[in-house]
């Protein structure tokens, strides 16, 4: 078993070990708090650390163990969340300057507190894409967060900070946001895993919104089974976000070791083959090949994609403009420049391409339901390449050069535009940086990603990297 | 009509001034926008419906063979 107060100990792992009185929360949070003194002047994952509220936090909970009262299934668990979530007495910046000028938000985000009710202990806020319209993990404001892997290039973003912190052992667990794949990418870009439940799963009050009809939040995490805990301790309904569904909560920890056997399982070719470099190419065909044992494997076209692709840009750059105008109007300069002007072409969109990206949408999603009466789950890439170098500006893929800010996200923005769940798994090859593969599933069915992910780090097809930054 | 005409007319009417230093990327993007318009409309829609999806549950789906 690692170290509890080590770098690469599961939040499973810290748990039990703050539960059985084997550490407490105080040491966990304590190391926890010196690590990222130390390394994050090299990645530049956190942009606030809460210190004082992290060692309140664990001091309570060592307290209400020596007592004898129950701790949660996150005991002790350091989580640092990407920061447009609301922390009390910070102000919530949302990756932008203007921002900073609002009021220090009085209350913690809904999800900020069911993960302190679990036992986990909040260590700070992270870097993230301006007002989260952003794949790079670059920000003019607080500078660009570095991969931990190879700081020379892309962390992923917009939940670049999350992505960053949770591969280089500064936070088991990180809470993120994806609109058109802002958790999948960092995710991909670092090589751990990360859950984009269902739209409507989490409650996403208390946070700063960017495109209210496609937000969601997730967890990042390590390993599957971390992924699941955190999911499970975020689960239920809250009536103060109007997205939030009504359903009970569905755990899916208890039931991540029940075997998959059978399961019919499609490898998206077409629109997402080609728009893929040969690593993730590579890494979707390894992983169908873990799973081919056991499942029943065939080729799927979803070519609507494409299609779903374009409606999810659309009706991001107008609702989110739209959000924005005023900022706009008022204080545009104060923009970070690799936003700004696709902020501004989305406030002079014509109302008939956003009604129609409308209507595509709903389309796509039939698309995509008729598929999962043939198969249960997806497999595509997260990402069409690895973490390209810091700065780059254009992508290449399948001899065609493309914008890299808008084009990164293209393989996952398909998926957020109708609300699948996605869970994506970290796949390394020799000599190359990581690939993210998205297992997606029909709606509310995260449990079956979560599974299947499991099983394929239990196999060692999807492991995430375990090598701190100075040896990576 | 060039996005120069377009950014004149349209940010006149939503009381967005975009200053000239923003307008290449403005452009860029609008045209980014305009392929993507491009997209949707070669959708053949069903002529008769109009279902917007600005905020939507997903559905529940029942027939997964492994529950």
């Amino acid at each position: 078993m690692n170290d509890p107060t080590g770098p690469w100990a599961s939040a499973a792992q810290i748990a039990a070990a703050v539960a059985a009185g084997d550490t407490s929360a105080v040491a966990v949070t304590e190391a926890a708090l010196s690590r990222i003194d130390r390394e994050n002047g090299r990645i530049n994952a956190f942009t606030e650390v809460t210190a004082g509220r992290a060692l309140r936090e664990a001091e309570a909970l060592d307290a209400a163990r020596a007592q004898g009262q129950t701790v949660g299934p996150l005991a002790g668990v350091p989580f640092a969340v990407k920061n447009l979530f609301d922390v009390e007495g910070l102000t919530t910046r949302a990756g932008s300057r203007i921002n900073r000028d609002r009021p220090a938000a009085g209350a913690d985000a809904t999800l900020v507190r069911r993960m302190n009710a679990a036992g986990a202990i909040l260590i700070g806020t992270l870097n993230m894409g301006e007002y989260a319209y952003d794949f790079t993990g670059e920000n003019a404001h607080d500078g660009a967060c570095r991969n931990p892997l190879d700081s020379t290039r892309m962390s992923g973003g917009s939940s670049s900070g999350c992505g960053a912190a949770t591969a280089a052992g500064l936070a088991p667990i990180s809470l993120g946001s994806d609109t058109n794949g802002s958790i999948r990418v960092p995710a991909s870009l670092c090589g751990i895993f990360s859950l984009k439940p269902t739209y409507g799963r989490l409650s996403r009050t208390g946070t700063f919104p960017f495109v209210d009809s496609l937000d969601h939040l997730g967890p990042f995490a390590r390993s599957a089974e971390d992924l699941a805990i955190a999911y499970d301790a975020l689960q239920g309904p809250d009536p103060t976000d109007h997205a939030c569904a009504t359903r009970r909560p569905e755990p899916a920890a208890p039931s991540l070791r029940i075997g998959i056997g059978g399961i019919r399982v499609g490898v998206l070719d077409g629109y997402f083959a080609r728009n893929a470099g040969s690593v993730a190419r590579a890494a979707v065909a390894a992983v169908a090949d873990g799973l081919a044992s056991f499942t029943e494997i065939r080729t799927i076209s979803l070519d609507a994609a494409e299609a779903g692709r374009a409606a999810a840009y659309i009706i991001t750059n107008a609702e989110s403009a739209a959000f924005h105008l005023d900022r706009l109007r008022r204080r545009a300069a104060d923009f970070d420049p690799d936003t700004r002007d696709r902020f501004l072409a989305g406030a002079l969109l014509p109302a008939a391409w956003v009604t129609r990206a409308q209507r595509v949408r709903q389309w796509w999603l039939e698309q995509a339901l008729a598929a999962f009466r043939e198969v249960d789950l997806l497999l595509a890439p997260a990402t069409p390449v690895p973490a390209p170098p810091s700065g780059t500006k254009m992508l290449e893929i399948g001899g065609r050069k493309l914008p890299l800010r808008p084009s990164i996200g293209l393989l996952a923005q398909p998926f957020s535009c109708i609300g699948l769940p996605v869970v994506t798994v970290p796949v390394f090859s020799e000599g190359e940086m990581p690939v993210g593969v998205q297992l997606v599933a029909a709606p509310w069915r995260e449990g079956l990603c979560l599974r299947v992910a499991a099983r394929l780090e239990g196999d060692g097809v999807a492991v995430a990297n375990h090598r701190a930054p100075a040896e990576a | 009509m060039t996005w120069d005409a377009y950014i004149d007319a349209s940010s006149a009417i939503v009381d967005l001034s975009i200053a000239e230093e923003f307008r290449p990327g403005v452009a860029g993007f609008l045209q980014l926008a305009a392929d993507m318009a491009a997209v949707l409309e070669g959708v053949d829609l069903d002529g008769g419906q109009l279902a917007l999806a600005a905020v939507y549950a997903p559905p529940d789906v029942r027939d997964c063979k492994d529950e």
